[in-house]
């Protein structure tokens, strides 16, 4: 029940993410959907708990719920220009092509033969419903740090689907795999800063020159 | 035993060399030690790869690491290459030195994350669990990264962040590939640890859903594609490649694309018994192959930069081999060979054209013009591996092209015949209409000719020799390693293979 809660949560939270006009808000909401995820594997697997998922949803939440936001709004801070998201797509336009990415993932996870075990139907479905979402927003918003959240969103939805899909992934790999997320959004604050200090904005449509 | 603690030696001796890196005091230690500790890797590397080779597959801590014939090829390869670049990034960044526009802070950053992106591109090849190696390709892209940029300019920033968004995205879309691998093993009773060792996959692989296997293969081919520079997924690599540095481009090009384009050929097999060898994967590949051809060809025709022309040359050449292995049979074999050679070629070609740009002061072709005039040593270089690239005989790359040749012929490919031969017809015309009056033209600048020392000729020649000794001559032992290498990939697909195929040990 709680699992299907969160999954929910999980598709308004991305729906509420094309409609956001506001680089801040984006942030806490995309942090509120990592602290959620990260309660999953333990709803996953309520009956055969072990320091194993305990360890990983502790990893998850402290990452995704505290350091990303942190340095997203550090390099928010460091940027100081408008906070507005500055869209290539409006908003209604975004959440309608969010509506029919939910139609289309709601398909797509019907047809996708993997056994989630338990009846929580959504699992696919949302899974892949956070990795469109994650995908638009990369293309779809000026701004670099709204980039990095979308990039954020798609990582998510494949997280999802390793915790409902693939329960026995080896800790090692996880462990591999949340310190590459880790890593990759660091790197990305960072370039963030130079290419602020080296523009004077964050706005990535101005990162042209290089054509051909 | 003793080869088993190599293969965490392996990794061991770069990243602690490059933990070293970045304590030392002096630019010019800096780059030493850097060589030093790459030295010690290739030596190290070559004499495991070398035993693999000889006697069969060798596996570590608990078959988490495993090197068979195809990834010690690889390895091999790989090791060749980081070894020239090394000695050549000494040469480089050892001229901007003398010019004074290098700092430590630079140098530490670069021996760092060179050595750094080493350590990780040798895990990719040594894991056998198939979690580890994607980690193994997205450290590879956060570490280098930042070597785009040891330079800051708008342009190399720019650079950076397309490079760093969009291989970011392509490598998550390549972790989703794995976990559905995963999802397909569900029900064979595999426990936990063993899930993505590619050995399980690989002796169960008539028994994995075929449907999931389908959706993996397709999120990995798009997902490493993108890294390996597959069109249309390659957006990212002209411009990565020309604003980085030239030892960076020559390790891009010559290294990590190949390394990319390897996690894919690890999947064939096992994608190939699972959808029960009807080469449906073999076509996909074959697909991008051709389409990667294609675009470089028409985009080679509009480059004025040289360094943009020679990103473009790559896009081309990760299209043959994606083609050759597409292909099958023979086409696995000389996949395998060119990519030995295009790695030589695009590294040298990358080597001259850096210095080139350092000498001029710029990478617009026109105005190279007459470069062997001017540095008579790069400019030969840049010419014969140009000469090299686009297929004259009788260097080495126009041997593999032929054999892929051949093999689309054996397959009665001709649709992919004649677009590969179209293809490569556009891209000899359009290189070798900009290489002649880069080397022999009028000179239009008013720069000084440059000498060049012994290890910078020795830099263009050993290269140029190699290519030119292997499209003659194949030395018995490496015909050994390419046809062990290609039985991997293509052992239980006995279908396309004409062969019937060779046994795994």
């Amino acid at each position: 029940m709680m699992t299907d809660l969160i999954l929910v949560l999980v598709v308004l939270t991305n729906l509420k993410l094309l409609g956001s006009s506001r680089l801040g808000s984006s942030i806490r909401v995309v942090a509120a959907q990592g602290v959620m995820l990260g309660l999953l594997p333990i709803l996953v697997h309520v009956h055969e708990l072990s320091l194993h998922f305990a360890a990983l949803a502790a990893g998850t939440v402290a990452l995704k719920g505290v350091v990303f936001p942190w340095l997203l709004f550090r390099a928010l801070r460091e940027a100081e220009v408008t906070r507005e998201v500055e869209p290539y797509v409006g908003y209604i336009t975004s959440i309608l092509i969010g509506l029919a990415a939910l139609a289309t993932s709601f398909w797509l996870g019907g047809r996708l033969p993997v056994s989630t075990g338990e009846p929580a139907s959504l699992l696919v479905p949302s899974a892949l419903f956070s990795i469109f979402v994650g995908l638009f927003l990369i293309v779809a918003r000026k701004r670099a740090v709204n980039q990095v959240l979308g990039f954020l969103v798609m990582e998510n939805g494949i997280y999802t689907f390793g915790v409902g899909v693939v329960a026995e992934l080896p800790f090692l790999v996880e462990l591999g795999v949340l310190l590459d997320a880790f890593v990759a959004v660091f790197v990305m604050g960072i370039a963030i800063y130079h290419i602020n200090r080296e523009f004077d904005h964050i706005e990535v449509n101005r990162l042209d020159q290089l054509k051909g | 035993m003793k080869h088993e603690a190599l293969l965490w030696v392996l990794v061991l001796v770069p990243a602690v060399t490059g933990a070293l890196s970045l304590l030392l005091r002096s630019a010019r230690t800096i780059l030493g030690v850097m060589c030093a500790g790459v030295g010690i890797s290739l030596a190290l590397g070559w004499y495991v790869a070398g035993k693999v080779l000889m006697s069969g597959p060798v596996s570590a801590g608990g078959e988490w690491l495993y090197l068979d014939a195809l990834s010690a090829y690889n390895l091999g390869v790989m090791l060749l290459n980081y070894g020239l670049s090394s000695a050549y990034a000494s040469v480089y960044f050892g001229v901007e030195l003398r010019e004074g526009r290098l700092t430590l802070h630079q140098a530490r950053l670069f021996a760092g994350l060179w050595c750094g992106a080493m350590a990780a591109m040798t895990l990719v090849f040594i894991s056998n669990n198939l979690g580890i190696m994607w980690v193994g390709i997205e450290a590879t892209t956060l570490l280098t990264g930042f070597l785009i940029c040891v330079h800051v300019t708008g342009e190399s920033l720019e650079a950076m962040w397309k490079y760093i968004l969009i291989c970011s995205v392509g490598v998550a879309f390549a972790f989703m590939g794995t976990l559905l691998v995963g999802a397909s093993a569900h029900g064979l009773g595999l426990s936990a640890p063993e899930v993505l060792l590619w050995t399980k996959l690989q002796a169960h692989a008539g028994s994995l859903n075929p449907i999931c296997l389908k959706a993996a293969f397709i999120f990995l081919l798009v997902g490493y594609g993108t890294k390996a520079g597959l069109a249309p997924m390659h957006h990212w690599l002209p411009d990565a490649h020309s604003q980085a540095p030239a030892p960076v481009s020559a390790i891009f090009s010559g290294i990590t694309l190949n390394t990319a384009l390897y996690c894919v050929m690890r999947y064939v097999p096992i994608v190939e018994a699972g959808t029960g060898n009807t080469g449906w994967g073999l076509r996909l590949l074959t697909g991008f192959g051709l389409i990667s051809i294609l675009v470089a060809a028409v985009f080679v025709l509009l480059q004025h930069d040289l360094k943009r022309l020679l990103a473009y040359s790559s896009v081309e050449h990760i299209g043959i081999i994606a083609l050759g292995v597409g292909l099958g049979g023979l086409g696995t074999f000389a996949a395998l060979f060119h990519t030995l050679n295009h790695s030589l070629c695009k590294t040298l070609a990358f080597f001259g054209a850096g210095r080139l740009g350092q000498i001029f002061g710029t990478h617009d072709m026109r105005k190279l013009a007459g470069a062997i005039r001017v540095a008579p040593v790069w400019g030969m270089g840049l010419f014969g591996s140009l000469l090299a690239l686009i297929g004259v005989a009788p260097f080495a790359v126009f041997m593999s092209e032929l054999q892929i040749l051949k093999a689309a012929l054996d397959g009665r490919a001709i649709l992919a015949l004649v677009l590969f031969l179209f293809g490569a017809g556009v891209v000899f015309m359009g290189i070798l209409g900009h290489a002649i009056p880069l080397a022999w033209g009028k000179t239009t600048s008013t720069v000084q000719p440059a000498r060049a020392g012994i290890l910078e000729t020795l830099l263009v020649v050993v290269p140029l020799m190699f290519l030119l000794v292997l499209g003659i001559w194949m030395p018995e032992p490496l015909q050994t390693a390419l046809n062990a290498a290609a039985d991997v990939i293509h052992h239980v697909n006995p279908v396309l293979a004409g062969s019937s195929g060779g046994v795994m040990p």
